[in-house]
């Protein structure tokens, strides 16, 4: 996106000013609105969808297959599709790259184990219909509201097949399908999310906008789990096709800010999603929209 | 609840369906007893059709844009609404890109330059040009545009630049021809852009107003806006713009032999005023109060398009009132936020009459 000289310095120093001033009066901790919905695609065994304000929309769908412990060597397999990029191209690579590292590292592998043996397999598949600002915060809350309505059907045969090898049988009963939640041994099962943070300035904005993406002196992307901010942190530029001239290095303070932040609001934003599942659980309508 | 929303709003989607239903003051009027009694079927109601739906079996009527005729009988091809005019009878379609007319006063963002004209994106099918020919020369001289205007193209309008202008003409082939040649017109600076759907825009005689709280808007047709801080109507501003202009010059000078206006005594307000200065990119000091409004607007002008209500200067300032009861104004873009004051503008525009 191109901004006139006069635009962006306008921007860029509303953003930098002391309190700031966001184009659309968002407090620096503020996410834009989202409309979200689960559990609609019938075919799957989870299912999201989450809608910006500004038009950009994510659908995720996750499937599983029962597969040998040993012929695998990951359990979650992740595809992401964004219309006008090539699957091969760097933009998606990357953020597939991301995504897969931070489910592969912080999953509770345990529930998708069926047997000695066999094993459940997740197959999250990515769609982004329209995006206007860097989609992996929208891609990572999406994929946290499919995981946590995922549901796997009932094993009905034994855990124990080291001595008998038999492969596992499943109840015919969707209504005993199982959420992962409930299959978690603790009782929480809380997959991990990506934040992206702009920085400009002493100021932190959470969930840059695309406008304020080209005139960011540089992007953080953190990651939380386990109710505190994990590694990774990255940072990068999430402007497209800008030649950002603001983009600056990092100042260490602002990352330890950031982390603060991190750890302040997270937990308020997966309370959030939180609510809205239970929501939608009682609700049960199956409708997508 | 309350802490929550403060940092992230996550609702279910609204469908449709629900919103007609429960709005009964809705003011679309659908008269359903009209309908049966009447042959012409939609053509006496002010309603909204969808492609392919019969509008007339009368063949008396002529068909205009967003129709089509089969077998005696006129088709609506969008969806929209049907407007009449003698005999003349047209459907303009809710969404869709805007349709340049000329005359309209729009705002356009630079694409291309090109050879002796600019290419300009004004949200129609295809861009708009901007002839070297249709815009004022620093200075304000008239004269034939030379060889050395055309070399310096982009000291006055680069890609990107968003400028304001009018629609000249609109050539055969649907390409419109915009100009620049009035002083109302030109580079837009010390503000902030956004885009409304062109068939919210209400045309009126005017497209800019002064706000209050020290802002004003350019409200173009094709439903592109610019929210800036308001032009102080100082007595001495226009030679602090002189100076500028004259450094600017200056500094134009030493680089090539641009001879135009340089220390000449200026007769007239165009000379003045189409100095350099109407080309610069450099935003006046705007103070944190003027910018917190100008978010403000931005918000309230949002929150009107949400509610598909047509905007105009007197539902904008209606709106920023209503938005003042907000203490949080970061609240104002959320759903519930933005329906509260649709419906306050509303109620309030009735209660005026």
């Amino acid at each position: 996106m191109l901004l006139s000289p006069a635009e962006k310095s306008y921007l860029y120093e509303s953003l930098i000013s002391d309190p700031i001033i966001r184009p659309d009066s968002r407090s620096n901790h503020q996410y834009r609105p989202l409309e979200a919905k689960t559990s609609f695609l019938p075919g799957s065994n989870g299912s999201s969808r989450i809608r910006l304000s500004d038009g950009s929309e994510c659908i995720i769908s996750i499937k599983t297959k029962v597969v040998k412990l040993v012929e695998e060597s990951n359990l979650i397999d992740l595809d992401i599709d964004i219309v006008g990029y090539r699957d091969d191209s760097n933009y998606i690579s990357n953020l597939k790259f991301q995504l897969l590292n931070l489910l592969n590292e912080n999953f509770e592998f345990e529930i998708l184990k069926l047997t000695e043996q066999y094993s459940f397999k997740l197959f999250i598949d990515c769609i982004i219909i329209n995006n206007l600002s860097y989609p992996l915060s929208l891609l990572s809350l999406s994929i946290y509201l499919a995981l946590k309505t995922t549901r796997l059907p009932l094993l009905i045969s034994e855990t124990n097949d080291e001595e008998i090898a038999e492969l596992p049988t499943f109840s015919d009963d969707w209504n005993d399908s199982k959420y992962l939640i409930e299959l978690s041994k603790n009782g929480k099962f809380q997959p991990p999310i990506f934040i992206t943070l702009g920085i400009i300035g002493n100021n932190l904005i959470f969930d840059p906008s695309q406008e304020e993406e080209t005139v960011l002196e540089n992007g953080l992307i953190i990651s939380f789990y386990n109710n505190k901010v994990i590694t990774p942190i990255s940072n990068t530029n999430f402007a497209l096709n800008s030649n950002n001239s603001n983009f600056k290095g990092l100042n260490k303070k602002i990352i330890i800010g950031a982390l603060s932040l991190g750890n302040k609001y997270c937990p308020i934003i997966l309370e959030a999603l939180d609510n809205l599942i239970e929501e939608d659980i009682n609700d049960n309508d199956g409708n997508m929209f | 609840m309350n802490d929550l929303s403060l940092v992230i709003s996550i609702s279910k989607p609204i469908s449709q369906l629900s919103i007609i239903d429960n709005d009964e003051d809705s003011d679309i009027e659908m008269d359903g007893d009209k309908i049966n009694n009447n042959n012409d079927l939609n053509l006496n109601r002010r309603a909204i059709v969808t492609p392919g739906e019969l509008i007339t079996e009368d063949p008396i009527w002529m068909k205009g844009h967003g129709t089509y005729f089969l077998n005696n009988k006129t088709y609506s091809s969008v969806a929209g609404n049907i407007s009449r005019v003698n005999r003349l009878l047209s459907v303009k379609p809710l969404r869709g890109k805007y349709q340049p007319e000329t005359g309209d006063h729009v705002i356009g963002r630079i694409t291309e330059v090109s050879n002796k004209r600019w290419k300009v994106d004004i949200g129609t099918k295809q861009d708009a040009i901007l002839m070297l020919g249709s815009v004022n020369l620093p200075g304000g001289i008239l004269r034939r545009k030379s060889e050395s205007d055309e070399l310096q193209m982009r000291n006055f309008l680069k890609e990107g630049d968003l400028l304001n202008c009018e629609i000249q003409t609109i050539f055969n082939n649907g390409i419109a021809s915009l100009h620049t040649r009035s002083l109302k017109y030109g580079k837009l600076k010390n503000g902030i852009f956004m885009k409304i759907p062109s068939s919210l825009i209400i045309k009126s005689k005017n497209h800019s107003y002064d706000l209050p709280g020290s802002v004003s808007i350019i409200l173009g047709i094709n439903g592109y806006i610019w929210l800036y801080k308001s032009k102080q109507q100082e007595e001495n501003s226009t030679t602090v713009v002189n100076q500028q202009a004259s450094k600017l010059q200056g500094s134009l000078n030493n680089n090539k032999d641009y001879q135009i206006g340089t220390g000449s005594v200026s007769i007239t307000r165009l000379e003045e005023e189409s100095s350099w200065e109407i080309y610069s990119d450099i935003n006046e000091e705007i103070n944190n109060n003027i910018r917190n409004n100008i978010s403000r607007y931005y918000n309230v002008i949002k929150a009107l398009s949400f509610g598909e209500i047509g905007i105009t200067e007197q539902r904008i300032i209606l709106g920023y009132e209503s938005s003042l009861s907000f203490e949080n104004v970061g609240k104002l873009i959320e759903r519930e936020s933005m329906e509260q004051i649709c419906q306050e503008v509303l109620n309030n525009e009735r209660m005026r009459g």
